[in-house]
């Protein structure tokens, strides 16, 4: 290892902080259901409703606060999720079965993203809100409520591609959504479909950070609302969709000077920082730096609730009013639809560390993990964290200070890597030594798991804090009927 | 002087000593370089006329837009160049900083293209960032851009070596000053200015100043863009210093309260870096040295920066008649009506209703009869007095009743007899079931 370890550290909140305390817990359940194991804590996610509610209330603003399910597929926090006067957005089939048996009612359910027949049906049968992509699809809806006489079918009316004045903003190509340009004709459609649609808003999705593209949109949205006004309609709310970000690390220093020193690794100023000298978008030519970081912005002081706070201040760019004051006094509910925001603090992944090999050049060691890349997908999501390292109970610390290690899985596979760089541990792991991936539960837990060679899929369990010790249930068994608020009934 | 072109004005800025009483140094004679008071307002003057001179008229001929990325003093140069050459400009840029930028340029004539931020989820097959995509486009056949590039472009550093370098050995009467500090943006100026002052004195040493990491002073690179720059070879500078936003304000304060330098905050950077630098060195010297900085632009367009960092510096004294002023005590007392008595009362004594929401939202929705002043035009006109006549009853409304009730109990305040705010606001009146018009 080179110079003073780069530490990513991730940023700890209870109950996930002191989860991580109680090693011989954790070591326990991986005996017992093996490596890889995700843990969630289903109660936080409560808490986190709680917290964007919040900034709702700040703003005066009624409306509701959709959990992107595709997030995370676990029952135990989808069922967490009923017990609170939260809604769910889920995007399949699988999804919508999955809410509606965890006990949402259909007026708690947005049916968002590419529809199938099957999961379209389903939707307009039971009558959850429809975010409909386009014409196309509002008329397969009203075909369906027409044939099989059914209620009207509220939608939201999902819109992309929003202009601006002045100031030509470019945001990137989407899949999804209607052009605001063919907001007129999307319009006459809803007007003929109305015996069988009801278009209860308008909804936008943008997979950006940046605060100025979506208060571009948000404006978009409040003037295609005043159109549906227009022609009759009694529309009521705004779906500004998803991408309120996560804050993953503990100190934005360790974040400044990590990437400061993967810039200096690309052009060659310092010893690599990754394998193979992989840049993450980046790459060097005639000394100068090229590309861009293909990285999560990991430190993000502003994210979360507080990423909404800031949007609903942000001035409309024409309107000029708070984006907030303006959905307020239009009288308008705000959606919102967060994923990964909402699973914050909710959950690990464990991996049982299976091999330790040092390299003929020394200067980094190998360790090789009980899961497969896919089964902790930072690396493919971009964030940079480092794992906490759980010795086994008993065993004295392993002698020397800080070590930088490659963390490689399971499979029989070179690019089976879980970190493409070099991860710096406090002290070199043994075999049997657990690490601890913390704060996956958004996107990095069962996103991309696979069951390639045969491997078996992680086991998931939800846990809570009962008069001081830990207790565990597999998340298919987890009702929020006798283990939350951290007291059994 | 008289001159046939503006643009013949661009440099042979002057060089101004900075009193001694002011940055203390007691062995170093302190020198300000003012590239301020070019015509357009910056050193980008210099860089911009010789990057894109020669291409003028090609360009022209070709009808092709003249492109830079730039959010600032650079596009500022290039879009009065263009102008004057019946071309038009683009700047494209990773968002507009500074608000009063951003309008400038539009009333100088300039489009502005903004490239789209990061992705949320990431995408990693998607190594093509919006920049590499830019450069393609300018690069492809049939392309009508002439791009002055000018993080790349060796006319941009050419313009310091043949002027502003030059100028300062001239006014120094032909002596290299022992220190030249610049803050590094595109690296033009200080690797053009670097480069002359070596030739002429080995010897002199160059301080690059860079912004701390996830901080901002407009124009200059933090410590890591500047690897982006493909003009910035590390081995101009011997050393390199970050400076913060506060110290650049700290800075552009000292120029401006005490030199009359009304430099902006990248002058300002430049400043406190030069004499942070300087000082441990000052107390070991025994002869006489001087060092020399570049004032890059001025302050005025800076205002808003300033007051998002440093509010009371342009804070004022408490307004007349305003809400702010209000105890909670008063605006407890102040009157409010529910949506069934507001009905009631509306249609016996035709109370004046006054919705305080936007002119956007009153034109989707509204209390039939009711005038709109939008509280920001509301509170404005009471600072004058009271706008209605004391017989008239008055009816406030804004959404959810909250503003309304202050403003109610401003007038009550204010001595007028009979105003009640609508308890819960539009909203409330929307949820009674109470009706609400459009025209």
């Amino acid at each position: 290892m080179h110079g003073d370890p780069l530490y990513l550290e991730p940023g700890l909140e209870p109950p996930l902080s002191s989860l991580l305390e109680s090693p011989a817990f954790l070591h326990t359940l991986v005996d017992a259901l093996g490596s890889p194991l995700n843990v969630l804590l289903p109660d936080r996610i409560a808490e986190n409703i709680e917290r964007f509610r919040s900034v709702l209330r700040r703003h005066r603003l009624a409306g509701q606060v959709f959990f992107a399910h595709k997030a995370n597929g676990s029952s135990a926090l989808v069922r967490r999720l009923a017990a609170t006067d939260a809604a769910v957005d889920v995007a399949s089939l699988g999804e919508l079965q999955h809410a509606l048996g965890s006990g949402f009612t259909p007026d708690r359910i947005v049916a968002t993203g590419p529809k199938d027949p099957q999961f379209r049906w389903l939707a307009v049968l039971t009558g959850v809100t429809v975010s409909a992509d386009g014409q196309g699809e509002l008329e397969d809806i009203a075909t369906l409520v027409r044939k099989h006489a059914l209620p009207r079918v509220r939608v939201l009316l999902r819109l992309s591609d929003f202009g601006a004045s002045g100031i030509k903003v470019l945001s990137r190509q989407s899949r999804f959504g209607t052009s605001v340009r063919g907001l007129d004709r999307l319009l006459d459609a809803v007007e003929r479909l109305r015996d069988a649609v009801e278009p209860t808003g308008v909804a936008y999705h943008l997979d950006t950070t940046s605060l100025d593209e979506k208060a571009l949109a948000l404006e978009g949205c409040l003037h295609a609302m005043n159109e549906l006004r227009r022609r009759g309609f009694e529309p009521r709310a705004i779906d500004t969709g998803g991408g309120y970000g996560v804050n993953y690390l503990a100190h934005g220093a360790q974040w400044d000077r990590y990437t400061t020193e993967l810039a200096l690794a690309v052009l060659g100023r310092r010893p690599p920082l990754t394998w193979g000298g992989h840049g993450y978008g980046l790459h060097a030519a005639n000394g100068t730096l090229r590309g861009a970081l293909s990285l999560y912005p990991a430190h993000r002081p502003v994210a979360g609730p507080a990423y909404l706070d800031t949007l609903l201040s942000t001035p409309a760019p024409s309107l000029g009013r708070p984006l907030g004051t303006l959905l307020l006094e239009n009288l308008y509910d705000l959606y919102i639809e967060p994923g990964r925001a909402l699973a914050d603090q909710c959950g690990l992944s464990l991996a049982r560390v299976q091999e330790v090999r040092g390299t003929e050049s020394g200067d980094h060691h190998l360790i090789r993990l009980g899961m497969t890349a896919s089964d902790v997908s930072l690396e493919e999501h971009g964030v940079l964290m480092d794992p906490l390292l759980l010795p086994r109970d008993g065993a004295p610390p392993e002698p020397g200070g800080p070590v930088g290690v490659y963390l490689t899985g399971s499979l029989c596979l070179e690019a089976d890597l879980i970190t493409r760089r070099m991860v710096h541990l406090p002290r070199l792991p043994r075999p049997g030594d657990l690490l601890a991936f913390a704060n996956t539960a958004g996107y990095c837990m069962d996103f991309n798991a696979t069951r390639a060679q045969r491997q078996p899929l992680a086991r998931t369990v939800a846990v809570h804090r009962d008069a001081g010790t830990w207790q565990w249930r597999l998340d298919d068994e987890y009702w929020p009927i006798n283990c939350h608020g951290g007291h059994e009934q | 002087m008289r001159y046939d072109s503006i643009t013949d004005a661009i440099g042979n800025t002057p060089l101004i000593r900075i009193d001694p009483a002011v940055h203390g140094l007691r062995n170093i004679d302190l020198y300000a370089k003012l590239e301020m008071l070019n015509p357009f307002g910056s050193v980008k003057d210099r860089a911009a006329w010789n990057m894109a001179r020669p291409g003028l008229p090609g360009a022209r001929e070709r009808g092709e837009t003249l492109v830079e990325l730039s959010s600032g003093n650079t596009a500022k140069a290039l879009a009065v160049i263009a102008g004057m050459h019946d071309l038009s400009f683009k700047s494209v840029t990773n968002r507009m900083r500074v608000p009063e930028i951003k309008e400038l340029l539009l009333l100088l004539g300039a489009e502005i293209e903004e490239l789209p931020g990061r992705t949320e989820c990431l995408d990693p097959t998607d190594t093509d960032d919006p920049l590499t995509r830019f450069h393609q486009e300018l690069t492809r056949p049939g392309s009508a851009h002439l791009h002055t590039d000018q993080y790349f472009n060796a006319l941009n550093t050419e313009a310091h070596e043949t002027g502003t370098g030059p100028e300062i050995l001239a006014d120094l009467d032909g002596r290299a000053p022992d220190w030249f500090i610049a803050c590094v943006g595109t690296a033009g100026s200080s690797t053009g200015v670097a480069r002359v002052l070596r030739d002429h004195d080995p010897a002199v040493r160059v301080v690059g100043l860079v912004g701390q990491k996830s901080d901002f002073i407009p124009g200059i690179r933090n410590t890591d863009e500047v690897h982006e720059v493909g003009l910035f070879d590390p081995a101009t500078y011997d050393t390199i210093e970050p400076v913060g936003s506060g110290e650049a304000i700290d800075g552009m304060l000292t120029l401006v309260r005490r030199c009359g330098i009304l430099a902006g905050p990248t002058g300002g950077a430049a400043y406190f870096g030069t004499v942070r630098h300087l000082r441990p060195l000052d107390t070991e010297l025994t002869g006489r040295k001087t060092a020399v900085f570049i004032v890059c632009d001025r302050m005025e367009s800076y205002l808003s920066y300033v007051r998002d960092r440093r509010p009371e510096l342009l804070g004022r004294p408490p307004l007349m008649n305003s809400v702010a002023t209000l105890t909670d005590a008063e605006v407890r007392a102040a009157d409010i009506i529910d949506t069934a008595d507001a009905q009631k009362w509306i249609a016996a004594e035709r109370p004046l209703v006054i919705d305080l929401r936007s002119p956007f939202a009153y034109a989707a929705l509204h209390i039939e009869g009711s005038v709109n002043i939008v509280d920001e035009l509301f509170d404005e006109l009471l600072r004058g007095g009271l706008p209605f006549s004391k017989r008239q009853p008055v009816l406030l409304a804004c959404p959810v009743g909250e503003k309304s009730a202050r403003y109610a109990a401003l007038l009550t305040r204010m001595g007028h007899p009979d105003v009640r705010s609508l308890a819960g606001g539009i909203i409330a009146w929307r949820d009674a079931g109470a009706t609400l018009v459009r025209d």
